[in-house]
């Protein structure tokens, strides 16, 4: 822990912002790949769209990252080395897997849908066991959603290495409910929202909310001192008013509660995904700048 | 053989030579104006630091060598002291910032073990900023690249000392093998305590895998900014990425109970 380090001054909109549309798109995919390997026929849907909402959110990283270089054309630089050492190094690598792992799965729907019509990639596809991607998307899910949290912990910067080594968990939990919440969203949307397997995905939710809210404070305690950028400087307010309450506390009142009150079900399903999301964005800004101004 | 400098805060008179030949000789540029306007003419100070001579404020991508003043007065100002400490990149041996960087742009030389930046190479990513536990290494606007002293690289592969060293005036910054300068500073530590100076330190054997850039203090590290027990931050590699590891097993493990089928007739569906 060094007071004396210096904040990398990585933008908001391009570090935080990638930290969490990663999150959510790793989250999206593990839980749609788990489905897959676990899963029984009326998990199906669920993976599905979890596949479809991965992979554009996926698109979107690349260029959050490199929009944030200094020296954007020399991105290639990254693929020219691995440095196990250095989470950026091998959250490039893992990212450019993560990124192919999920076009695979998003073109596999789109010809299983119909959407697309392509015999080759089909047959390559199915020559592999499906089993077999489950297991590597997973993983690389996991991977995506955890690897920040370690990249800002292997830091000097007194809040970011004080929370050691809680982040890389607090942000795959988050993930996961980011991730079960854009699932959850999209089936609202298309009128999808019901089911067996739909609460089962409100019940995981919940379940890895309840985690975060254990992870969140953890942090708090563990920093001590040096958590107080986030739980009583400037980003207190996103921090505790954001993050915390809604996005997880409300959702899991709205849960708990709000099946007995008068809302209608998919209103109610639509109002928790976005606060959850809405949430997931602020835990990942206001930790991020609490450790970078 | 390792090449390092050996700074001897006791003797720094606080000129700072070393921070106008390091500008000079890696053509960094200039501290803007401190004044906005003409300051005949009502212009204002803009960028005084306000703490006591120091005029950097901090290491940057432009100031690679700053001299630190600390004013230490008694609670009846009776009595005083006036500590200066030349800071620059220390050269670690086990170096954040060189372990932190993802495209291999920051490189130990073989030979003489300096630390510098591939300016060609780096790409900006800014991950090497807080890796260092001395908040050393700087982002420069202009560049778009980071900076930081490269211990005269140049110099030192053509005979030379570190230009700060040669521009000091009294000998508070030597240059040379870092086996000859720990002698020095062995010898000059024993001297000082001889003197009475109790509180005399060496700050840098064995902080982040040795410094190559190492000082003698006379007071504790923090007193003048430096941590007193530096960690490298990739050292706690092993824990965090173990750790996170759990947690993606709890929430998988989350996932299965949240998913799972619920009575016999689902549980025989499973197994086939």
């Amino acid at each position: 822990m060094s007071p004396e380090s210096q904040a990398p001054g990585w933008e908001w909109y391009y570090i935080a912002m990638y930290f969490f549309v990663g999150g959510t798109a790793a989250g999206a995919y593990f839980i749609g790949s788990l489905l897959e390997f676990v899963g029984a026929e009326k998990h199906r849907e669920i993976s599905k769209v979890a596949y479809y909402v991965a992979f554009p959110l996926a698109l979107l990283c690349p260029i959050f990252l490199i929009g944030d270089l200094g020296q954007p054309t020399r991105f290639f630089n990254l693929f020219t080395t691995v440095n196990w050492l250095s989470p950026v190094s091998f959250g490039s690598w893992a990212l450019l897997i993560f990124g192919g792992m999920s076009f695979l799965s998003f073109v596999d729907n789109l010809i299983a849908d119909g959407k697309l019509k392509f015999a080759p990639f089909s047959n390559l596809y199915n020559r592999i066991p499906r089993k077999l991607y489950a297991i590597v998307g997973s993983v690389a899910g996991f991977f995506i959603a955890g690897y920040t949290g370690v990249l800002l912990n292997l830091t000097a910067r007194p809040f970011w290495a004080a929370t050691d080594p809680l982040l890389g968990t607090l942000f795959i939990a988050s993930g996961a409910s980011s991730g079960a919440a854009a699932i959850a969203l999209v089936m609202a949307i298309r009128k999808m929202a019901s089911g067996e397997a739909f609460e089962q995905l409100e019940n995981f939710d919940r379940l890895v909310m309840f985690l975060e809210l254990l992870l969140i404070v953890g942090i708090v305690l563990v920093a001590g001192q040096f958590a107080a950028p986030l739980v009583s400087g400037a980003y207190a307010l996103m921090f505790w008013g954001g993050a915390v309450l809604l996005g997880v506390l409300v959702p899991l009142g709205l849960n708990w509660y709000g099946s007995r009150s008068g809302m209608s079900a998919s209103t109610l399903v639509l109002i928790t995904a976005i606060l959850v999301l809405l949430g997931g964005a602020l835990l990942r800004i206001s930790i991020v700048q609490a450790g970078n101004t | 053989m390792a090449k390092g400098m050996f700074v001897d805060t006791s003797i720094c008179t606080g000129c700072k030579a070393c921070q106008v030949a390091c500008k000079e000789w890696n053509a960094l540029e200039p501290e803007p104006s401190h004044f906005k306007g003409d300051p005949f003419k009502g212009g204002i100070a803009i960028n005084f630091t306000g703490d006591s001579y120091d005029n950097t404020g901090s290491l940057s991508a432009t100031d690679w060598r700053r001299v630190r003043f600390i004013e230490q007065f008694s609670d009846s100002r009776e009595g005083g002291r006036w500590l200066f400490m030349s800071d620059s990149c220390k050269h670690c041996n086990d170096a954040g910032c060189l372990n932190a960087c993802p495209v291999s742009a920051i490189v130990r030389r073989a030979d003489t073990g300096n630390v510098f930046v591939q300016q060609e190479v780096c790409i900006g990513c800014k991950y090497c900023i807080p890796a260092c536990p001395f908040g050393v290494i700087s982002f420069n606007e202009k560049t778009k690249t980071v900076h930081k002293c490269t211990l005269c690289d140049d110099r030192i592969h053509n005979g030379l000392g570190t230009a700060c060293a040669k521009a000091c005036p009294t000998g508070s910054i030597l240059f040379g093998d870092t086996g000859d300068l720990r002698k020095k500073a062995d010898a000059r530590l024993a001297q000082l305590k001889t003197l009475g100076q109790a509180k005399a330190n060496i700050y840098g054997y064995n902080e982040a895998g040795g410094l190559n850039v190492f000082y003698l203090l006379l007071d504790k590290p923090s007193v003048y900014g430096q941590p007193e027990n530096p960690v490298v931050p990739q050292r706690r590699l092993l824990l965090s990425t173990g750790f996170t590891a759990v947690g993606a097993v709890i929430t998988g493990l989350a996932a299965l109970f949240a998913f799972r089928e619920r009575g016999a007739r689902a549980n025989a569906e499973v197994k086939q």
